[in-house]
């Protein structure tokens, strides 16, 4: 029953989002980007790290929030030193993001081809 | 012991799971919030709201505009249409012609039709004047000469009159606005040409005497010109704006 936990976190946090009435000005629209970039490169990160069996809860929790919080501050303090910080942050997220998948897809194919290895073996005999 | 340490690594999972489901909660709230708020914003306020409310603004009033002409139209066309009609039936009865011929007057003098016939042309230009040593309020043609003219003609029995082609009835009214007037809400510059119809011998004496109107404006520095005419045409009174 645990296990349907995070999901249904999820699905709360969907509604929540979608019904809340809540309106942001334009201007902090930048921050609310990066979180999402920040978020998902978290994500693709614990993904990475559990196919790679490095995987560890506190890291990934507190990456989780420390990165949001951190994304959203620096482009909180990029708007008012008027340099555009946050882009800094898209990049460093998009290149991680990318690097992420590629390393899930690489971890994913060679298991892949391990598997269909031991299932020729295993009709060869 | 090693049933503590199941318990514990047991209540530690269940505890992993309750901060994923945080993790999960928030993601999802980004994620849906960040849809909702930035993927509407790129498609219906590119531009800025009062922008496009001026836009709505100033479409209704062009709209409005264009509404008004159509019906000033629209009356103008009745009217002639009603004079016509006058026309025929004073042909009819000879007993309303005299009714028949003071609506005609009314009319005229409401401006409501156009009207044609002789008359005078009076002209009213700014005087010569060397601007940086001369004030040149003192030479520019004011509404109060305008008036003056104005009032001259009707004094004397102008039927119709018109100034730059705006049909003057008894309800118009000239404003002083700068270097231009206006006039039932029309701007117009110099030089006014003011056309009446009417007996242009009666007129033009009057506006002659000496002492009189164009004595006065000649005198203030204002080149008045002033022709009788035989066939003077008049528009139809326009207030449409």
């Amino acid at each position: 029953m645990t296990m349907w936990l995070p999901l249904l976190g999820l699905i709360l946090g969907v509604s929540l989002g979608l019904l809340s009435d809540i309106q942001i000005p334009q201007i902090y629209s930048n921050y609310l980007s990066i979180a999402v970039l920040a978020a998902l490169d978290t994500l693709f990160g614990g993904i990475r790290a559990h196919l790679q069996q490095i995987y560890d809860d506190k890291v990934f929790i507190s990456g989780f929030f420390f990165n949001i919080a951190l994304a959203a501050g620096l482009a909180f303090l990029g708007v008012h030193l008027g340099v555009d910080l946050y882009l800094a942050a898209v990049f460093a997220f998009g290149v991680r993001l990318f690097q992420n998948i590629a390393v899930i897809r690489r971890v994913l194919l060679s298991k892949w081809s391990e598997r269909s290895k031991v299932s020729e073996t295993k009709v060869q005999e | 012991m090693m049933r503590m340490a199941k318990k514990m690594s047991k209540d530690k999972k269940r505890g992993n799971y309750l901060l994923y489901s945080l993790v999960f909660l928030v993601l999802g709230f980004i994620f849906a919030f960040s849809y909702r708020t930035l993927g509407k914003d790129n498609s219906e306020s590119a531009q800025s709201p009062t922008f496009q409310q001026e836009e709505q603004y100033r479409g209704e009033l062009i709209a409005q505009k264009e509404r008004n002409k159509e019906l000033a139209d629209e009356i103008q066309s009745k009217q002639v249409e009603i004079h016509k009609f006058e026309k025929s039936f004073s042909e009819n009865e000879d007993n309303h012609s005299f009714l028949v011929n003071e609506a005609k007057d009314l009319r005229l003098l409401l401006g409501v039709i156009p009207a044609a016939g002789s008359g005078v042309r009076v002209t009213l230009m700014d005087g010569d004047y060397d601007p940086v040593e001369q004030n040149p309020n003192d030479y520019i043609v004011h509404e109060s000469h305008v008036l003056r003219v104005v009032n001259e003609l009707k004094i004397s029995g102008a039927q119709g009159i018109a100034i730059n082609g705006q049909r003057i009835s008894s309800n118009s009214y000239i404003k002083c606005t700068g270097p231009v007037i206006k006039i039932d809400g029309r701007t117009f510059p110099a030089p006014f040409v003011i056309e009446a119809i009417g007996d242009s011998e009666v007129l033009s004496s009057s506006l002659n005497l000496s002492g009189g109107v164009i004595d006065g404006l000649v005198y203030e520095n204002i080149v008045v010109t002033m022709e009788p005419m035989r066939d003077i045409r008049l528009p139809a009174l326009r207030d449409e704006s």
